[in-house]
């Protein structure tokens, strides 16, 4: 019964790090620009088929890769604000949402016209034994995955903690006004937190991908999980988004261990109905978030 | 007094289709402490907002040294050498003492002269330096207002604009607000204070201007608008003589 238990807990941990990337990315940018972005789940859709067209298709390393497809994500995330987002800087929050409606069912429609309705697999140098220690085994690449997950956590958190761009970005985040008045370019905050945003989903679509299989719906499902995470954590929080990550993880692998492998997906909004019933501010309360 | 450092000539600003300012002029000269009193609504904010880049004039001009300012964004108009200081002390609740200090030299370069701008905050506000790894939201309302002030100095101002630096503070803060705005002045920074305070605001400074309904309906010295039959009824409540 322990054992069990310890290998959902290790489960949990390893997919709830890829879940905090997701929530991160998705709270940094409803905080700072207060936009509902719909295109999240299919920014992870995106770096996924990246890393399967620069690995099968043209062959690079599988690393290089990850970090390229990243970059990419970056980049049509920058696109993105630049076009659609930044002519709307003044509209009401209703005509946001459509515009970012529409641009995430372009962006899967594109994903589908490219790429075919097939899923695709991408190829891994990882070996497919689990790594068995004591009770518990895991994938090398899941833990590699892991890994990766924590270490752009890290860094994102000094970035932002650490960095004159990052504490202009948090003094953004709590009051724009006063940060122009600083100096700060607001709009270009607005670019880069975007982009950062959208550079996550695709690292979190990138590193999961090879995990899983590539589709072009698969960010529809992440989509909506990536809004479970922030609404866990409470709108705008960023720690708070790290903690619902690793919940929703929990909640995921505990449930589909114990209760049913079939509902697995339903477990995380279950939750959700319960924490917005219970604690309807997130699990962690506004003023401690870091931002 | 020096010449001519900021001039508005017929400014208006307008919110929408409704005008906050109408053709609204007045200067600061180098050196100067000029004093902006009002009514709540009269405009006060709005013309700051409006010399800092936070509003564009939809009439008039701006300049500031013979240049042209009207219209440029925050960042330029910092950058010139105007800091604003705003209404309701607006400190960064989040970021620590330090960072929000940090935050007021964000355009400039000089590590060294940071930091040793820093130093000279702490040393004018000691209750600053004893908690600059606080989270500036966790400061009393006067330690705000103190972290505010050195927050503007820090972008090294040559004009700095605070407004209503003495709203919601205890009657012992507000004169500790004044005495520091003082010290400012003679040290040499040009003030342009919006207050609500009248009597102090007259006081304090060289010159100001009245506002009101967004028009400048006065102006003169401070001494001049503390005697006017005027202002002392409507700003002073008929106790201007005992001032
Ligand atoms: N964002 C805004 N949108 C619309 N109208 C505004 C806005 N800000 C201010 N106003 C209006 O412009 C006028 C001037 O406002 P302003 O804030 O400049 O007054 P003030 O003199 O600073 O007053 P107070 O002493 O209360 O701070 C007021 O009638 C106000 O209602
Ligand atoms: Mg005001």
């Amino acid at each position: 019964m322990m054992d069990q238990a310890l290998q959902h807990l290790v489960n949990g941990t390893v997919l709830g790090g890829t879940y905090a990337l997701l929530g991160i990315g998705l709270t940094l940018i409803f905080g700072v620009m207060r936009v509902v972005n719909f295109t999240h789940g299919e920014l992870y859709a995106f770096g996924a088929y990246m890393v399967y067209a620069l690995v099968s298709l043209l062959g690079l390393n599988f690393y290089l890769s990850l970090v390229l497809a990243t970059l990419l994500g970056v980049a049509l995330g920058a696109l993105v604000e630049l076009v659609l987002l930044r002519p709307l800087r003044h509209a009401d929050i209703d005509s946001v949402m459509l515009v970012m409606i529409g641009a995430a069912l372009v962006l899967q429609n594109t994903e589908m016209w490219v790429w075919g309705g097939v899923a695709k697999m991408v190829p891994t140098p990882f070996v497919g034994t689990p790594l068995v220690v004591g009770p518990v085994s895991v994938l090398p690449l899941r833990l590699f995955v892991f890994a990766v997950a924590v270490a752009l956590l890290v860094g994102f958190w000094l970035l932002l903690d650490r960095t004159r761009i990052g504490t202009a970005m948090r003094a953004t985040f709590q009051d724009p006004q006063t940060a122009s008045l600083m100096g700060v370019r607001v709009g270009l905050v607005h670019t880069m937190t975007f982009a950062l945003g959208s550079g996550l989903a695709a690292a979190a679509g990138a590193l999961l991908g090879p995990v899983f299989v590539v589709s072009p719906t698969m960010g529809d499902l992440v989509g909506l999980k990536a809004f479970a995470i922030v609404i866990l954590g409470g709108l705008g929080n960023l720690p708070g988004a790290a903690i619902g990550g690793f919940a929703l993880g929990y909640v995921e692998e505990f449930g589909a261990g114990y209760l049913s492998t079939e509902y697995r997906d339903a477990f995380g909004f279950l939750l959700i109905i319960l924490v917005l019933a219970i604690r309807p501010q997130g699990l962690v309360a506004a003023r401690e978030r870091i931002g | 007094m020096g010449c001519c450092m900021l001039r508005l000539e017929n400014v208006t600003v307008r919110y929408g289709r409704i005008a906050a300012l109408h053709e609204v002029s007045l200067e600061v000269r180098e050196g100067e402490m000029v004093s902006l009193i009002g009514a709540n609504g009269a405009g006060k904010s709005t013309t700051l907002k409006a010399i800092s880049g936070l509003l564009a004039p939809s009439a008039g001009r701006i300049t500031w040294e013979g240049r042209p300012i009207g219209g440029l964004a925050p960042r330029g108009i910092l950058k010139a050498g105007i800091a604003h200081c705003p209404e309701g002390r607006r400190v960064f609740p989040h970021l620590t003492v330090r960072e929000n200090l940090e935050m007021g030299a964000l355009l400039r370069r000089d590590r060294a002269g940071i930091a040793s701008d820093l130093d000279r905050m702490i040393a004018r506000f000691p209750r600053l330096g004893e908690r600059l790894r606080q989270a500036a939201g966790t400061l009393s309302g006067g330690e705000q207002q103190m972290l505010a002030i050195a927050r503007a100095l820090m972008s090294r101002p040559r004009l700095v604009m605070f407004d209503e630096p003495s709203l919601g503070l205890a009657p012992n803060l507000v004169q500790q607000v004044f005495a520091i705005v003082r010290e400012i002045r003679q040290e040499g920074l040009t003030v342009l204070m919006v207050e609500q305070n009248a009597l102090a605001a007259l006081t304090l400074c060289d010159r100001a201007y009245l506002l009101e309904t967004g028009r400048v309906v006065g102006t003169g010295t401070g001494a001049e608008l503390l005697a006017s039959p005027h202002v002392r009824a409507a700003y002073l409540g008929g106790h201007a003589a005992a001032a």
